[in-house]
């Protein structure tokens, strides 16, 4: 099944060269090479069929009518040995420490505004910085409780951070199906390395939930709220209070009263200490926020300010990952922590420098636009495979609202064998780890691969079409 | 979402609130209803329960209503399914006979005053039982696949309070009934396919008795199970003697014994009731073995108790202070079912006695709710 493999002339996770396995790749590879299509093509029916009974599924909007959708599973695991992980794990910390402080510092002195290290317009001009927190002291001075940053290789097998997502990302339970689904389907596969486990990181949240808790510290309760069933990850949601133990709500579970937070339950309202919220800071609270969201809870934000309630993620996150602060990324790091930054960012261009604008206006062609408040693989170009209309079109968006656009150069992702049809082909990569804050960082030992189905495609998100893969963190052989 | 009881069926005046809904939230929750009942009493703002954790009042109403939705689509496909072989063995029934059966099983599901239904009969299209079952499995409201997709949208907003297991069981029968074979599989043998949803709800039960803590959240799965049984009972029962009796001699002997069976088929009680009265079919037993009896399961008399005993497990873990009025509602009604006299039951006086019975368990419906899904 790999006797068609190309290496692309890009980073391959698994081949040095043509037909040579990586060494942590060998027993994978062996085995793969061993079996046929038909017993490969069982092993990819049986998780499809137990993705779908289990309802693991996301919602993707067309028409506004939403459809179930399985992620599709890619059954060839992704592998990364301890030695390369020991690097993005403390590159990982670094970099949600600093953007902690940064958030802590935005929302109190700004030192770093008048320090002239991050222009002050940036700040003032993003979207997603909330006024509403200025002065607001949050439990421990930790904003990004649960960060989900986006890695991806260059040609060179360099990590790179292609975006940091510090207010509600998600995947996270599809990291702890993949594997409970390929120890089920596959489980000769793991027979010849240590992976180290990611079914703790329920715990490790709830724990780190529990730390946020101001009052009544021996027995807090915690609940995570969803945006409701409709939501395209309500399953995760649903999945993440079930594995802690917690209850599930929606906006119209909970009530305000004299500056405390409740719920409603058949015995009566009872109070609720810390929210893990997966709503956006716009839907929080009508009364604060976006006046015509249903989805929230009226006066939330002041029982929040009185301090007697924690959210997790802390409202106003949204400052750190805009994309257009993202280049500072490093030198934040520099400020805060007088370190240089252990994983590098992609070179970025931001369309409010003049002479940056000016460059990605002259090449387009060459270059990846993005909002810097998209997500999701939407409101992006890419520009070597966008038609002149289409470059047209976002050269005159770019030239009304430069703030709100940032260019990096196009980056060959690595790739990785999938199974296409009846044998595999290469196909581009990213991973998201996921770190949780507490008291001090913890990085969870694996993450999410996203693969962009479609060949030659850069795009790995999953309402793009793109699929996932297990994992694993390996133990390096003695 | 909640799926909540729909107001616009022109039905019975029975049970306003008990038909429930035919929208995933007809009434949205921030209607004016749900609005008052924001305002905060601190009398209700309690100290953290003594007995366990508390229940959010939505999960309690969607594990209400997933249950519910799930013992109707029992009911709906034995009913249909019985009616379809019964008709086979009536081969050579007037075709006036006929229709009058299936109007009464539409009667029976309510669906007899809807607008397809009634233009078939006004244009004088003979009403036949393939356009029933295949109305059944349509996906429009009352049918068949529409209460499992209710019962599973309910069971998939509280899916961490049911266990994996629940989940499991009802997603799968979900799938299987939407898969791209179902209509080659209704076509060949809608027997497989109804057959297939009964055993998929009494699995559900069972998975849900084993593996689930018989704490609150199963009470109200209990509790909804059982009125919703003896209300379809009632219904099964009203209906069949309507037609049964109105029809005089109309129908010989073995062709009304055929008939007496299919009812107690329709509540899945036929072996329990042949092994009682072996070899009678007389109306009169059967309409007590069917409300009255003490210890058949498919029956009135023991699904209210059951019910009761489900009300009185959870207002006593809950202990707010108009909580027993649905309990006073139903055990009322129990001691009157167990201290019923047979003739209570004979001939004018069924009906009566089976309305109030209807009226009774609507009342209890909502009773639950107020007392625990509107705080």
């Amino acid at each position: 099944m790999f006797d068609q493999y190309q290496l692309n002339g890009i980073f391959d996770e698994m081949f040095e060269a043509s037909s040579t396995p990586r060494a942590h790749y060998e027993s994978v590879f062996g085995q793969l090479a061993e079996l046929s299509n038909s017993a490969f093509q069982r092993r990819r029916r049986m998780a499809d069929l137990s993705f779908r009974n289990q309802g693991i599924t996301f919602t993707v909007y067309n028409d506004d009518t939403g459809v179930e959708r399985i992620f599709p599973f890619d059954l060839v695991p992704r592998i990364v040995p301890a030695s390369e992980w020991q690097v993005i794990e403390r590159g990982l910390e670094q970099r949600i420490t600093a953007l902690n402080m940064f958030c802590h510092d935005v929302y109190h002195e700004q030192r770093i505004l008048r320090e002239g290290i991050v222009p002050p317009e940036l700040i003032y001009s993003a979207q997603m910085f909330r006024r509403e927190m200025l002065h607001v002291n949050v439990p421990n001075d930790v904003y990004i409780h649960v960060c989900g940053t986006d890695l991806i290789r260059d040609k060179d097998g360099n990590y790179l951070v292609l975006e940091d997502n510090g207010r509600t990302p998600s995947g996270v339970s599809y990291v702890l199906e993949n594997r409970a689904i390929m120890k089920r389907v596959f489980p000769a596969l793991f027979a010849s390395y240590r992976v180290r486990p990611v079914e703790d990181y329920p715990y490790n949240l709830l724990q780190c939930l529990k730390e946020l808790a101001q009052f009544r510290v021996d027995d807090p309760t915690i609940v995570v709220l969803t945006p409701g069933i409709y939501n395209s990850a309500y399953y995760e949601h649903s999945f993440l209070a079930r594995q802690m133990g917690v209850q599930l709500v929606e906006g119209k579970d909970l009530i305000v009263d004299n500056h405390f937070v409740y719920m409603r339950t058949t015995a009566g309202l009872r109070r609720v200490d810390v929210i893990y919220r997966r709503l956006d800071d716009d839907f929080l609270d009508p009364l604060c926020f976006r006046g015509d969201s249903i989805l929230g809870v009226p006066g939330l934000m002041t029982v929040y300010r009185c301090g007697n309630v924690a959210l997790a993620n802390a409202v106003g996150t949204g400052v750190s990952d805009d994309k257009a602060v993202y280049p500072y990324v490093p030198a934040m790091i520099k400020f805060y922590l007088s370190q240089e930054p252990i994983l590098n960012n992609v070179e970025t261009y931001n369309c409010q420098d003049k002479s940056d604008l000016s460059y990605v206006l002259e090449n387009l062609d060459k270059l990846v636009v993005k909002n810097t408040n998209g997500s999701g693989g939407y409101g992006m170009l890419m520009g070597h495979k966008s038609t002149k209309d289409e470059r047209d079109d976002f050269a005159a968006k770019i030239k009304t609202d430069p703030r709100n656009f940032i260019a990096q150069p196009i980056v060959e992702l690595s790739q990785h064998p999938s199974l296409v049809g009846d044998h595999f082909e290469g196909r581009r990569i990213d991973l998201r780890p996921y770190i949780l804050y507490g008291q001090k960082p913890m990085v969870m030992q694996g993450g999410l691969t996203r693969v962009a189905l479609e060949e030659g495609s850069l795009v790995v998100n999953s309402s793009q079409g793109g699929g996932s893969k297990d994992t694993w963190v390996v133990e390096d052989a003695r | 979402m909640t799926t909540q009881p729909d107001t616009d069926f022109n039905e019975t005046e029975l049970e306003p609130e008990l038909e429930p809904t035919n929208k995933i939230a007809a009434i949205p929750r921030g209607s004016s209803r749900r609005i008052a009942a924001r305002i905060v009493h601190s009398s209700l703002v309690q100290p953290a329960a003594s007995r366990g954790r508390p229940m959010l009042s939505r999960v309690a109403e969607s594990m209400y209503w997933m249950s519910r939705y799930v013992e109707r689509a029992e009911h709906i496909a034995r009913i249909v399914l019985v009616n379809s072989h019964m008709l086979i063995d009536l081969g050579e029934l007037e075709q006036d006979m006929q229709e009058k059966q299936w109007l009464g099983v539409l009667r029976i599901l309510r669906l007899d005053q809807r607008a397809e239904v009634q233009e078939t009969i006004a244009a004088g299209k003979p009403l036949i039982g393939q356009h029933v079952s295949g109305f059944m499995t349509s996906e429009s409201n009352r049918s068949l696949i529409s209460a499992l997709t209710k019962a599973r949208e309910n069971a998939r907003s509280i899916r961490e309070n049911i266990s994996l297991e629940m989940w499991e069981t009802l997603n799968t029968l979900y799938w299987s009934l939407l898969g791209d074979d179902v209509k080659q599989r209704f076509d060949e043998s809608p027997e497989e396919v109804f057959h297939s949803v009964i055993m998929g709800s009494l699995l559900f039960q069972g998975v849900s008795d084993q593996t689930l803590p018989h704490s609150q959240s199963w009470q109200f799965i209990q509790l909804a199970k059982y009125l919703e049984r003896a209300d379809m009972i009632c219904r099964i029962v009203d209906t069949n003697f309507d037609i049964l009796q109105s029809s005089g001699d109309f129908c010989e002997t073995p062709l009304r014994n055929i008939q007496w069976m299919g009812v107690l088929r329709s509540c899945c009680s036929i072996e329990a009731y042949q092994r009682k009265y072996i070899g009678d079919l007389d109306p009169l037993n059967l309409a007590a073995f069917l409300l009255l009896d003490a210890e058949s399961p498919r029956n009135v008399r023991y699904s209210i108790r059951a019910a009761k005993e489900a009300i009185a497990g959870i207002a006593g873990s809950v202990h707010t202070t108009d909580t027993d009025a649905c309990e006073r509602i139903l055990g009322r009604l129990a001691a009157r079912l167990e201290y019923a006299e047979i003739s209570e039951l004979a001939g004018d006086r069924l009906k009566p006695f089976i309305s109030k019975l209807q009226a009774s368990i609507s009342e209890a419906s909502n009773a639950i709710e107020n007392a625990y899904f509107l705080h």
